[in-house]
């Protein structure tokens, strides 16, 4: 019984904290030297430092950090949820980034406490996540090359919001957990993903970033477009677990899809390319997808569809 | 003088019987989400929203929260019997611990394996239940081997290896909490919270089957139990053989839990609660107090099952946190009265 | 043939013989009271005489070796009364009662009104009726007792065994029992096994005592034989003067406490 109250207090509706909260802790910005040995608490910070071009200076990152293949060579100082204190101090880094909400807070105090310098980046929105490149960037000396991310992603937004442009807004489930069925729910930056990308999440105006949906919830919401998370890209699985439900418009069209959960789950700079996967499960007609499966062939238009 | 009759027997079960009817109807009309009950009714089979929101949704759960809740009642009489302690419950003996285990490993290593057999009609089957089960198995000979001397399961034993496996078996979970991603947390939580979200009939059907046995069993041994909790002496100079007795009833009951968890994660809180309230309404005549206490936790989870369904809609609770939210206020409630009585005061 | 035979009964624990080659009868209809000092084997003794504890060395009972009957057959004519009665549940006293006709209903039968007589009548014998629906713990220990007995009673039994009966009772109802207990012996034959501390009310009461001594038996037989001034300084190492009442016709025990 101790166990599950424990898991609750520190666990559950961990998103909560993370979107509802959404503390930034500010480094001591009025540092006097570069950063040169970085750390790296989640895999969307390392994603983000080799994007801004100082892959070079990480050295350590998580267990769970995959991204860029060279990340994957990099010695590793613990796990995303709980990383080693003694292994991040024997790093001696000059930085350790982590996720706001995410990062154990009380693990980053005691970062703190050793005399290394921590920040803790929030990431629940799209555009906290872009001022978290700005941010790291100019921590690490080089405004500009935050600049230049951001500009560059929110060019792949632009590119992705011109395409779909013309078609209908389609209501949309995206589910991280099958069982149970864990939603993306408001005030998560998917949540804004799936609007840019031309969809409605049905379960947009839940105040928690990730929730539990019963079954009936979606039967009523009836979404058009039902994304899960797969590990690996098992096609035909997920039509068959929604395969009772035949009143759902996303089971009658045959508009389920798994989705490779690190591109589009990561909050880091690959942002951009999540979003045009997203976009192309909900509007697939938009890209030319000539053997879009099952989907009714339609074209690229609001026709109601 | 009185004693259970015929007639109390008849009315009491009634009583609840017509209640948990009642209450299984009201549940599956209420939810978060409103449901047109003509739509429902007048498109039953077809794939009408309504009806599936009815048929699909939530009937599978309101009859998987009736035979669990029942299931956990009846373990929970039967437990506190066994080990002689009105304030036992399923979750001491580490069945349910293991179960969990089980299904936590899972649900890590084979996410998305399904069985051959399914039907689009009756819904999925997944492999993690018969993952859990195993763990339950494994859990139960442990306990088992490490309580039986000379025939008898001592109370002492039980108790203590139900509770040292079940702290080694939180250190493994947690453990592999903090291997796994942070969406694979969130499904670890379902074994730790408990969920009723089904929609496989098949799967309902057969914990149906499986806990009725079970618990008609476990009724049939009504005046066994009464008599053993006079004591394994006692027992035995009025007729019981207590070691063949204890076994049996173990077995009988952790199987039922193994199979319980195995489904739908570990749901506290029924098996100590429901008990005490029926001894407290009944009396302790476990003839009468396992079928009342069946009956009344099948009235108790469906209802937490619509309030987890409710309270934060759309988000749905786990249906844990519900029992656990009415449970502990109750069991602390209890200790104080315990204790008070205990001393005489 | 006698309601209990051992012959060259032994029983220990691992490191601690208790009873060494114990060879008693008990005929049908008999009153014996087993008396001896703490750790003598009586409790152990009973206990093996109910079957809950296994000696070696033969053992019958009603001429048939206990291990051939099952235990609800021989829970149907031999019936126990425990030293403590500890119960964890709240039962009513009457419940306490009727679960000792158990054995005589299947298990998916209710008791029936002659099982509720019987329980009534025993509970009557034992004064204990008027708190027939109190819950037991609400009781008090020699009320307890006598719901004990009630229930041994109710199962109607041809061979009684009493652990310390009388351990929480006043006088008064020890007095009381142990009449209860004599004229059932009279009137129904009931063969009854006492282990008793108090050596003259075992000796006002039951016509033959066995006295036990470090897990053999000393003596065994009337109470004028058993109780000597000599036997009791062999047993209990302690200097007693037995005289012999004249009403009673019983020998009384007088405690002199050592003067050295």
């Amino acid at each position: 019984m101790i166990c599950r109250s424990r898991f609750f207090a520190s666990r559950f509706f961990l998103g909560t904290l993370i979107f509802v909260f959404g503390l930034a802790w500010s480094g001591n910005a009025a540092s006097e030297s570069i950063p040169r040995r970085i750390v790296s608490l989640a895999p969307s910070i390392t994603e983000t430092v080799f994007a801004l071009g100082f892959g070079n200076r990480l050295v350590g990152v998580t267990s769970h950090c995959d991204y860029p293949a060279e990340a994957k060579r990099l010695p590793k100082i613990g796990d995303f949820m709980s990383p080693s204190l003694e292994v991040i101090a024997a790093k001696q880094p000059d930085l350790v980034i982590g996720v706001a909400g995410a990062t154990d807070p009380a693990r980053a105090r005691e970062i703190e406490r050793l005399g290394i310098k921590i920040t803790l980046v929030s990431v629940s929105s799209v555009s906290e996540i872009l001022s978290s490149f700005k941010h790291i960037a100019a921590l690490l000396g080089d405004p500009d090359a935050g600049a230049t991310l951001v500009e560059k992603i929110t060019a792949q937004f632009g590119k992705v919001k011109r395409r779909i442009a013309p078609a209908p807004r389609r209501s949309t489930l995206l589910a991280v957990g099958l069982r149970p069925l864990v939603a993306v729910g408001g005030k998560n930056f998917l949540d804004e993903l799936i609007t840019l990308a031309g969809g409605e999440n049905i379960a947009g105006n839940a105040s928690q970033p990730w929730l539990n949906l019963p079954d009936e919830y979606v039967v009523a919401k009836a979404p058009q477009v039902i994304i899960q998370a797969g590990m690996g890209s098992d096609a035909s699985r997920p039509t068959r677990q929604w395969s009772d439900l035949k009143s759902i418009p996303a089971v009658k069209e045959r508009r389920v899809y798994t989705y490779n959960s690190d591109k589009i789950l990561r909050p880091g700079p690959r942002i951009g390319e999540g979003l045009e996967e997203i976009a192309r499960l909900i509007h697939p007609e938009c890209f030319n997808v000539g053997k879009s499966r099952g989907a009714r062939g339609s074209r690229c238009e609001g026709s109601g569809s | 003088m009185k004693v259970l009759d015929r007639k109390k027997l008849f009315l009491v079960n009634s009583i609840l019987l017509a209640l948990l009817v009642l209450s299984a109807a009201a549940c599956t009309l209420l939810g978060p989400v409103r449901l047109d009950l003509s739509q429902a009714l007048t498109h039953l089979f077809s794939s009408n929203p309504d009806a599936e929101i009815l048929l699909r949704a939530r009937l599978p759960r309101v009859l998987l929260g009736v035979a669990i809740g029942g299931g956990m009642a009846a373990c929970g009489v039967v437990l506190q019997a066994l080990l002689g302690n009105p304030l036992a419950c399923p979750q001491m003996l580490g069945v349910s611990g293991g179960a969990s285990l089980g299904g936590i490993l899972g649900i890590i290593f084979f996410p998305n394996w399904l069985l051959p057999i399914a039907s689009g009609r009756l819904g999925e089957i997944s492999w993690i239940p018969l993952a859990a089960f195993l763990g339950a198995l494994l859990s139960m000979i442990l306990v088992y081997r490490f309580s039986l001397f000379h025939g008898r399961l001592h109370p002492y034993h039980l108790l203590l290896s139900g509770v040292i496996l079940n702290s080694f078996i939180a250190a493994v979970i947690m453990f592999l909490n903090s291997i796994v991603d942070f969406y694979q947390a969130q499904g670890l939580l379902f074994w730790l919270m408990g969920s009723l979200s089904t929609r496989a009939y098949l799967t309902v059907g057969f914990i149906w089957l499986y806990i009725l046995v079970g618990f008609l069993w476990l009724w049939s041994k009504g005046v066994s139990l009464n008599l053993i909790t006079l004591g394994e002496d006692a027992a035995m100079y009025l007729g019981v053989e207590p070691g063949a007795l204890q076994r049996q009833v173990f077995i009988a009951s952790s199987l039922m839990i193994g199979a319980m968890v195995s489904v739908s994660g570990m749901i506290g809180f029924v098996g100590l609660m429901v008990p005490h309230v029926m001894r407290l309404l009944i009396g302790s005549d476990h003839r009468l107090l396992l079928p009342a206490s069946f009956l009344a936790g099948g009235i108790f989870l469906c209802w937490a099952d619509t309030f987890a369904r409710i309270l934060l809609a759309p988000a749905e609770l786990p249906v844990g946190i519900v029992t656990a939210f009415f449970g502990g206020p109750f069991f602390l409630f209890l200790l104080y009265r315990e204790g008070r009585r205990s001393l005489g005061l | 043939m006698n309601a209990i035979h051992t012959h060259n009964l032994t029983f220990g624990y691992k490191n601690r013989p208790v009873l060494h080659g114990v060879s008693l009868s008990v005929a049908g209809g008999e009153m014996l009271a087993i008396l001896g000092p703490n750790g003598s084997g009586k409790t152990t003794l009973l206990k093996i005489f109910s079957g809950v504890l296994r000696g070696q060395g033969e053992l019958k009972i009603k001429g048939k070796n206990i291990e051939s009957y099952s235990r609800r057959e021989l829970s149907q004519f031999f019936a126990v009364v425990q030293q403590e009665a500890r119960v964890n549940f709240p039962y009513s006293a009457a419940e306490i009662v009727l679960m000792a006709r158990a054995s005589y209903h299947s298990p998916l039968t209710l008791e029936n009104r002659h099982d509720l007589e019987v329980a009534r009548t025993s509970m009557d014998l034992t004064d204990s009726l008027a708190f027939a629906d109190r819950y037991l713990h609400e009781l008090s220990g020699g009320e307890k007792q006598r719901v004990m007995i009630a229930r041994a009673l109710a199962q109607e039994p041809e061979i009684l065994l009493l652990d310390e009966p009388s351990a929480f009772l006043d006088l008064r109802h020890q007095i009381q029992m142990f009449e209860l207990l004599s004229r059932l012996n009279r009137e129904r034959r009931l063969t009854i096994v006492a282990a008793l501390h108090d050596l003259n009310l075992a000796a006002l009461f039951f016509p033959r005592l066995v006295m036990l001594c470090n897990g053999r038996i000393h003596r065994d037989g009337a109470p004028g034989e058993v109780l000597t001034e000599k036997t009791i300084q062999d047993v209990y190492g302690i200097r007693v003067r037995i005289e012999h009442d004249s009403a009673t016709k019983k020998p009384q025990l007088f405690i002199r406490p050592s003067v050295s």
